[in-house]
This record gives structure tokens, C-alpha cells and sequence, in this order.
């Protein structure tokens, strides 16, 4: 099963209870969320994992970790902090977290938020009301919606239900559901009569992070171990054009009958290089 | 010898201990206070500049031992064990300016347990940390060589080219994927940056900008202890001189002034331009194989970034470089290699920090901690190169010989110098005294407390015309407001008598105090109750003649023998009630704390939404109950939209939701 979330445009009023629910269940202080509200640029803050924004004149969405199929941030962290769920929620791990932020660099939504004002900080995003889901409930802000603006369920299920509502409505809404394709679908589900690109959602056919990254990554130990190999390989190459080289020399001289003993066989002068090596290396081949 | 570089140790002294005093407010009062990093902006100059860019100029450990160790150029082999301390060096403070980074630098290890190879991020981690554990390996014989434990050190010799091998496939590999790190952001970094290049760009250029810094090094190492070798014995600032001023035949004439080291280095600069070439040229074929010329604009500063960064990170030192008339000047090649190092510096800055302010919406730039931590911790390396150099035989064999000549030779001079120099003799001394100005004065520059923003303040509501018929309230003075007919309102309700309706509390001898008086924090609750001024007031009204005698004034309104608290003393409206004129008795809440004033905000949505509510009902007329009654913005899409100034205001696509 996957849960998802879908949120009807339409329908938000923006009257951010969602909000004050969000701010309940996780625990954070109302004060200080609503100061967030004020003085962040999209609402989102360590105190404030929800939001709600205005899309256009009377269009609001909610705004808030949008649970990618295929997370950008989960691929990202180098511990392993952060998982998809089987259940749906894209969900943290503080006892892990190391604070080196690059989920928030990683993610497209620019979502993570950390709490900068601690001495030991963790990272903060909605996690879907992981532990409700858990009691079999809906996510705080699903049950607090009084517009009917937000479901949840199924992603599948919510998908078809979306498609429905498009169907139905013809030209009430766009013909698009956004979050089905975008950076390989997310769990966050929207419909709208507006376009919705100003919450960060690119073109429907763009493809998920971790496909730009996760099949080179694969590769490293094979680069790593032939990279080794081919070092060995170019020595053993190197070293024995410099013997056969040496030896070539050492015959020169004794053929000339001058100098001999040791010294003569490792006069290898210093300064040589390979094109000089090679051509010592060809002289001596017949 | 000394006095050469004794200016350079102390200004670094001074700068690796403000950056002492920076990493321990980093520690003490945590990121946000001492950085200005944000949620837009969550990496910045310490993981850029120290980790990316220092790490990949310290390339030079692995690129002169491909050259000596694998393609057996032996003619460069004076320049391994310089290569070697500047990869020890820079990965060093890499990861000592990583851990003041981190969140919780206690965790610092979680990586070595905690899996994840999907991410790049722990790829770079586990690589990092197994080349700095190579370059120790390469740089302990120096070591014991001196130490004259003379086992360790033949095997330390003998695993040498194991752990130049091992070293040179790690780098292959961290190198390109520091730069795989920004792979994951292709909406957020520019498309001049964003690349699926990027790990190619990255090592290419750290390879040729790494061998560069280590022929800047090599060129200062010689101006400070041994300019002979490189230098020669002419001089050569009046070749250059006579070169740039035209006069190229009279410098020829002076034939060329080279140190027996020259053409090893120029042979070296050559090589790495050789590969800055490479790099220019596949950043200009990244700019059509990526679509990345359609983001050239004249008009952007971008654009003029990118093409001076490519400018000092490649044109200047190939053209330096590879000019037969500067190719074998000290100094054009000083100035090549310092141009390569600083362009490879920038170009990390640019694809890690201003590639990514166009999406932030902001411009981020480092505090003064920032600053001084990252600043300190190059410092503290370029001390450890010092010690390094002066205590072992890194660039040349022979410097204890002539270190001990000099010093016989500064032994010598006159009595007086050498009570000078007795006094700050030790640089362990120097260092303290250094410290004793420094570290007050980064303590008073950068102690947070003093930046932190004043807390917002709430405006009053202005009238929009002098009769104050017409009120805005816009308590966050963020452009959210809403109008409110004042006079309407009043002649509703029933004319002067009913001010009392919203004007629930008034100061002494006051009818309308306005809301902003005591409610004067937008979203946070104020304590309003003046107690001292109370104590003099009560005093001066009973007579007393001041304020405390034998307690008199407390027991006006505290009980005596009761523990005196607020909850333990006597009601406001006991007094209060008489001073003001309301007919109406202001109905007292025992819940209701009045010494303590709710924010602004919660004032005027209780203050009005009970009214709107109880008339909705009453008057059939639920839309006076919407939001969007006040906050033209709220608007829900059925009700007719009332023109209201804000909306000027609210141009933008996306902006908060709701009024103040």
C-alpha cells in the first residue's frame, strides 16, 4: 500500500487550519509558527512544516514535503536518515542525521528545513503523520480541512479519483494532475484550475533525481578497480620498456667494449621520458 | 631566513586564532547564530570553499605520483614530497572545517556504520577519509626518516607504491564525484553550472589547477628559503621589466635567468595547462553539448562570472604559461599558477554558491565567522606547512645545512638584535602575544548575540484620513493589511457610547486607548503591567511619600502574610473599574490574565470575530463571518471580490496567504 494526499485547489480556501493542526500533532509551538508565517518567504520553517500558499488571487495550495515516489533526499543522505516508507511517508531519522544538509540541497521543493537557532540541530519536514497512519488515522491536516479540500488515500486510488474529478468537471479544471509524473511522481497529489508551476513543479515528463545519479554511482567500483588496474598495467608496461632499455645500453657498451660494471647497466639518465624510452625500447628489439 | 616568512607565521598566528575563536561560537551558540546560512542557502563558504575547492586543490599528491611513481618521470621526483604535504594539508583542513559544518560534529562517524551507496555525499566521505589516511601513510616516512626509526620507515618505503596506486584510484573517484554532489539540483543551479559534465569538469580541473598550486608553492617556497633554485642568479625583475616595457631584445641579451629547478617546475606548469586546455576546451563544448549557451546573456551577471572564472581558471595560465617570452619568468609563472589556483577556487564557488542565488531568491553571503573560520583553518594548514618545510627536508635535502649555516651567520650580528630577537624568539611566544590582541578583539567582532534582528513591531492602525473614519490595520507592516471603516462601525453600533465594545480596557483617564498600546507584538503575548509605576502611583495616592515604607504600598493590593503573586493580588478592575468612565462593567474573566496583553493578532481576530459571528446569524448574512469579510486576500471565489487596496500590494504569483 502507498498513501498519498490530494489536494483540490479548487476548493482551499486558505484558511490554514491545516496549519494549526500540523503545528498540534508535531508538537511545535504556535507562537513561533506564527512568526515563521510572517517572515519566511513560503511559510515553511523548522516550527512551521506546513503551509499555505497563494498560487494566484483566491488560489491556495498547500505547500509541504510532497513524499516523492522516488526521493531525491532519501538517494541523498549519506546515512541513510532518511527512507520511503513502503507505507507511503518519506520519513527522518534524527538518531542518524549527521547535519550535513544535503537533503535540503538535494531536494526539488526546497522542502527540508533545520533548525538553525539550535546547538544540536536536526532537520525538519512533514512526514505525513507517519505515526497516525500507523493508528489507522488520517494525516492531521486531511482531518482538519473543513473545505473538503484534501484527501486521502491510496495513491492509485487517488489518482483514479482525480482523473474522475477532471473527467466530470469538464473545463473546471486543467487537464492535469500534478505529482503523477513530475521527478518520477510524488505522493502529494494536486488538481487545479490554475497552473501550479509556482510551487516548484517542472515540466510533467521530468525525470526523477536519483536516475541522474543512482546509475552512475553504481559504476564507482568498477571505475575505482579498473582505474587501479589499468595504473598497474601502464607500470608493468612502463617498467619493462626501462629494462629492455637498460639492457639495450648495457649491450651498446660492452659491444663497444668501454666503460663496464654495474654502473653502466643503470645508466638510465634522469630527465627521461616516455617518447625517449620507447625509441630505447625499439632500438633494442632486434 | 627567518624574517622572510616571520610576517607571513604571524599574520597566519592571527588568522588561525580568530578562527579558533570562530569555531568555538560555531560550537557554543550553533549555526544559525554564527553563520548566514539559511533554509535557501543550506550549504555555504566552509563545505564550498574548505571541503570542495580544498579538497580538489590538494590534487597534486596524486597527479605527481602518476607522473613519478607510474609513468616513471623521474625528473619531477624533487616535487613528491611537496605534493605529498600539500595533499595531507588540504584534505586535513578540509575535514577539520567539515566538522565545525556539520550539524553534530559528535556524529562525524555515523558514515563509517551507517550505509547509504546511493549517495554521493558517502561516497566523497569514505573516499576523503581513505585518501587523507593514504596521504599519511606517504608523508610518515618524512617522518621517520627523522625520528630515524629506521624499520617502519624501510616499510613505509616499501608500501609506498601500493599506497600511490590505492591513492591515485581513490581520487580518481572522490574528485569526480564532488562534483556529482550538484547533479541532483538540475532546477536549482544554473544552467551555466548544471552540467551532466560536472564530474568530468570537476576532476579534469582540479588535476591541472592541484599541479598548479603545488608550482605556486614550490615558486613561494623558493622566494622564502632558497631563491637560487629557482630564481637563478640574475635578476630577473629587471628582465620582466625590460620585457613589459617593450625592451624584449635587451632582456634576450640578459639571456634567460633560470634556477636549477626552473625548468622541472616550468615542465610541470606545463603539463597542468596542458589539462586547464583540456578543461577549457570541454567547458566550451559543454556549452553546446548541454544547451548551456542559450543561459549566455549579456545582461546577466552570471554570464560575465562564468567567463572570468574560465579567464583566470585556463586562457591566463595556458597564455603564461605557454608564452615564449613569460614561460620561463618566475614570476609570469607565480602569477600563472596563483591565476589557476585562485580560478579553480572560484569555479567551485560559483557551481556550489552563485549558481544556486538565482533559485534562492537571495544572495547569501558568509558572516564574519564565516570568514575568519575558513580563513583560520587554511591559516593553521599554511602553519603546518611552515613547520613542515622547516623541520623536514620536504623541498630540498640540504636545507638543515643551510638553515644551520644562517643561523651561524644571524648569531653573529650585534648584541642589540639579539636581545630583540631573544625576547620574541620562540614563535610559540609570538604566537601568544599575537593572540593576546586577536582573540578579544574576533571575540568582541563576532560574539552572535550582538546580530541577532530585533523582534518585529507592530504599527498602529493608521488612519487613512485625519477623522480616522477610515482605519488600515497592518500590524506586520508586511503589505497584508486590511481596511477597517472605523466610523461605520461606530455609528452602528450606537455612537460614542458604544467604543467601550472594542475599546475594552483603557488607560487611566482614557476613553479609546488604541489597540497597539498594550497588544505590541504581532504573534506573541506582552506582559503589560507596569509594576513599578503602580508602586509609585498607589504610594502617591495613599500618602505614603515613597514607595515602600514598611511595605504599606504591597498591602494595597497584596494580602499580607500570602506568598505575593499576581494570582494572590487584588483584581485589576478594582481600581481600574472607577477609572475609567464605562457605564458598562467590563465583564471580569477570572481565566483571563489582564496583566498580560495577547499578541496583536489574536486581538483583532477575537476582538471582531465575536460580533461577526453573533451577526451572521442574526442578520442572515454568513458572509460576514469569511475570513474574506477582513482579508480581501482570502477571497473564496463565490463571493463578488471587493476591490481593495491590497491587492496592488500582493503582486506576486506566490505569497503568503492571509492578512496581519
Amino acid at each position: 500500500m502507498s498513501a498519498a494526499i490530494l489536494v483540490d485547489v479548487t476548493k482551499c480556501t486558505g484558511c490554514e487550519r491545516c496549519v494549526d493542526a500540523c503545528v498540534e500533532e508535531n508538537g511545535l509551538d504556535p507562537v513561533q509558527a506564527q512568526k515563521d508565517r510572517a517572515t519566511t518567504e513560503d511559510g515553511l520553517s523548522d516550527n512551521r512544516l506546513l503551509s499555505i500558499l497563494q498560487v494566484e488571487d483566491g488560489r491556495f495550495a498547500r505547500m509541504s514535503c510532497m513524499h516523492c515516489v522516488e526521493p531525491s533526499c532519501v538517494s541523498a543522505c549519506l546515512v541513510g536518515g532518511i527512507t520511503k516508507t513502503p507505507e507511503g511517508p518519506v520519513v527522518y531519522d534524527p538518531d542518524k542525521c549527521i547535519g550535513c544538509r544535503y537533503c535540503m540541497l538535494a531536494c526539488p521543493f526546497h522542502v527540508p528545513r533545520y533548525e538553525w537557532d539550535e546547538t544540536v540541530p536536526f532537520m525538519k519536514k512533514c512526514a505525513m503523520c507517519f505515526q497516525r497512519l500507523n493508528d489507522g488515522l488520517e494525516p492531521a491536516c486531511v482531518e482538519a480541512c473543513p473545505n473538503d479540500a484534501l484527501h486521502f488515500g491510496e495513491r492509485d486510488d487517488l489518482l483514479r479519483k482525480a482523473h474522475d474529478l477532471i473527467a466530470s468537471n469538464r473545463g473546471s479544471y486543467v487537464d492535469r494532475v500534478w505529482g503523477e509524473h513530475e521527478f518520477g511522481g510524488t505522493s502529494v497529489l494536486y488538481i487545479s484550475d490554475v497552473d501550479l508551476a509556482s510551487l516548484g513543479w517542472p515540466a510533467p515528463d521530468t525525470e526523477a533525481i536519483p536516475s541522474l545519479t543512482e546509475p552512475l554511482i553504481e559504476k564507482t567500483p568498477f571505475i575505482g578497480l579498473s582505474v587501479a588496474g589499468g595504473l598497474l598495467g601502464l607500470n608493468w608496461i612502463i617498467q619493462r620498456r626501462r629494462r629492455l632499455g637498460a639492457e639495450a645500453v648495457a649491450a651498446q657498451d660492452e659491444g663497444a667494449g668501454g666503460a663496464t660494471g654495474p654502473a653502466a647497466s643503470e645508466a638510465v639518465p634522469e630527465g627521461e621520458d616516455e617518447g625517449e624510452e620507447a625509441k630505447l625500447a625499439e632500438r633494442s628489439s632486434p | 631566513m627567518s624574517g622572510r616568512t616571520r610576517g607571513i607565521k604571524d599574520v597566519l598566528w592571527a588568522l588561525a586564532l580568530a578562527g579558533l575563536v570562530a569555531g568555538a561560537f560555531r560550537l557554543w551558540f550553533g549555526l544559525g547564530a554564527t553563520t548566514n546560512l539559511t533554509d535557501a542557502v543550506p550549504w555555504g563558504l566552509w563545505k564550498i570553499l574548505n571541503m570542495v575547492a580544498g579538497v580538489a586543490i590538494s590534487t597534486s599528491g596524486f597527479t605527481v605520483g602518476f607522473l613519478v611513481y607510474v609513468l616513471k618521470m623521474e625528473r619531477f621526483k624533487p616535487l613528491m614530497k611537496p605534493a605529498i604535504l600539500v595533499a595531507f594539508l588540504g584534505y586535513g583542513c578540509s575535514c577539520l572545517a567539515l566538522l565545525f559544518d556539520i550539524g553534530l560534529p559528535h556524529r562525524f562517524w555515523h558514515p563509517f556504520v551507517m550505509w547509504n551507496e546511493h549517495s554521493f555525499l558517502f561516497e566523497v566521505f569514505w573516499c576523503v577519509i581513505l585518501y587523507f589516511t593514504v596521504t599519511s601513510i606517504e608523508l610518515a616516512p618524512l617522518v621517520f626518516d627523522k625520528l630515524k626509526a629506521e624499520k617502519v620507515s624501510r616499510f613505509l618505503h616499501r608500501i609506498a607504491f601500493g599506497a600511490v596506486i590505492v591513492g591515485i584510484s581513490l581520487s580518481s573517484l572522490h574528485h569526480s564525484s564532488l562534483g556529482s554532489l550538484f547533479l541532483v539540483t538540475p532546477q536549482r543551479l544554473h544552467p551555466l553550472w548544471y552540467t551532466p559534465l560536472l564530474p568530468l569538469l570537476f576532476i579534469i580541473s582540479a588535476m591541472g589547477a592541484g599541479m598548479m598550486f603545488l608550482v605556486l608553492l614550490k615558486i613561494l617556497y623558493a622566494r622564502w628559503y632558497d631563491p637560487v633554485s629557482i630564481f637563478g642568479p640574475r635578476d630577473e625583475r629587471r628582465r620582466l621589466v625590460l620585457i613589459l616595457t617593450g625592451k624584449g631584445k635587451e632582456a634576450e641579451e640578459m639571456g634567460p635567468a633560470r634556477g636549477r629547478d626552473l625548468p622541472m617546475v616550468v615542465g610541470l606548469a606545463s603539463i597542468a595547462t596542458g589539462i586547464l586546455g583540456v578543461y577549457l576546451l570541454l567547458q566550451i563544448f559543454n556549452l553546446f553539448y548541454h544547451g548551456a549557451w542559450q543561459a549566455l546573456d549579456v545582461a546577466s551577471w552570471e554570464t560575465w562570472l562564468f567567463a572570468f572564472e574560465l579567464f583566470i581558471a585556463a586562457v591566463l595560465p595556458l597564455a603564461l604559461v605557454w608564452s615564449p617570452r613569460t614561460r620561463y619568468s618566475p614570476r609570469a609563472l607565480g602569477i600563472a599558477a596563483f591565476s589557476a589556483s585562485a580560478g579553480l577556487a572560484l569555479n567551485r564557488l560559483d557551481v556550489g554558491i552563485f549558481g544556486y542565488f538565482h533559485d534562492a531568491a537571495q544572495i547569501y553571503f558568509p558572516s564574519l565567522a564565516e570568514w575568519a573560520l575558513s580563513v583560520g583553518v587554511v591559516a593553521a594548514a599554511g602553519l603546518a606547512f611552515f613547520f613542515f618545510v622547516e623541520n623536514f627536508p620536504v623541498f630540498d635535502d640540504d636545507w638543515f645545512e643551510r638553515r644551520r649555516i644562517s643561523r651561524m651567520v644571524e648569531a653573529s650580528f650585534d648584541s642589540l638584535s639579539r636581545v630583540w630577537r631573544t625576547a620574541l624568539k620562540s614563535g610559540l611566544e609570538r604566537a601568544s602575544l599575537i593572540g593576546v590582541v586577536v582573540v578579544p578583539l574576533a571575540w568582541i567582532l563576532m560574539y552572535p548575540p550582538y546580530g541577532e534582528p530585533d523582534p518585529p513591531e507592530v504599527r498602529p492602525a493608521a488612519g487613512m484620513n485625519v477623522t480616522r473614519t477610515q482605519l488600515r490595520i497592518d500590524g506586520n507592516q508586511a503589505g497584508v493589511q486590511t481596511e477597517f471603516p472605523h466610523e461605520d462601525h461606530k455609528e452602528r453600533l450606537g455612537g460614542e457610547e458604544s467604543c467601550v465594545t472594542c475599546h475594552h480596557m483603557a488607560l487611566p483617564e482614557d476613553e479609546t486607548t488604541p489597540c497597539f498600546r498594550c497588544h505590541t507584538h504581532l504573534v506573541d503575548s506582552t506582559m503589560i503591567f507596569d509594576h513599578e509605576e503602580h508602586e509609585a502611583f498607589v504610594a502617591e495616592e495613599e500618602g505614603f511619600g515613597g514607595p515602600y515604607p514598611e511595605n504599606h504600598t504591597c498591602a494595597v493590593c497584596h494580602t499580607q502574610g500570602v506568598t505575593k503573586t499576581a494570582e494572590t493580588a487584588k483584581s485589576c478592575m478594582d481600581c481600574h473599574q472607577e477609572d475609567t468612565d464605562w457605564d458598562q462593567e467590563v465583564e471580569e474573566d477570572p481565566t483571563v490574565d489582564l496583566a498580560r496583553a495577547v499578541s496583536y493578532m489574536e486581538a483583532m481576530h477575537e476582538n471582531c470575530m465575536g460580533c461577526h459571528q453573533d451577526e451572521a446569524v442574526k442578520q442572515d448574512r454568513p458572509e460576514l463571518r469569511d475570513c474574506s469579510t477582513c482579508h480581501s486576500s482570502l477571497t473564496p471565489r463565490d463571493h463578488p471580490v471587493r476591490a481593495l487596496a491590497d491587492q496592488q500590494v500582493r503582486g506576486g504569483s506566490t505569497s503568503m496567504a492571509g492578512g496581519g
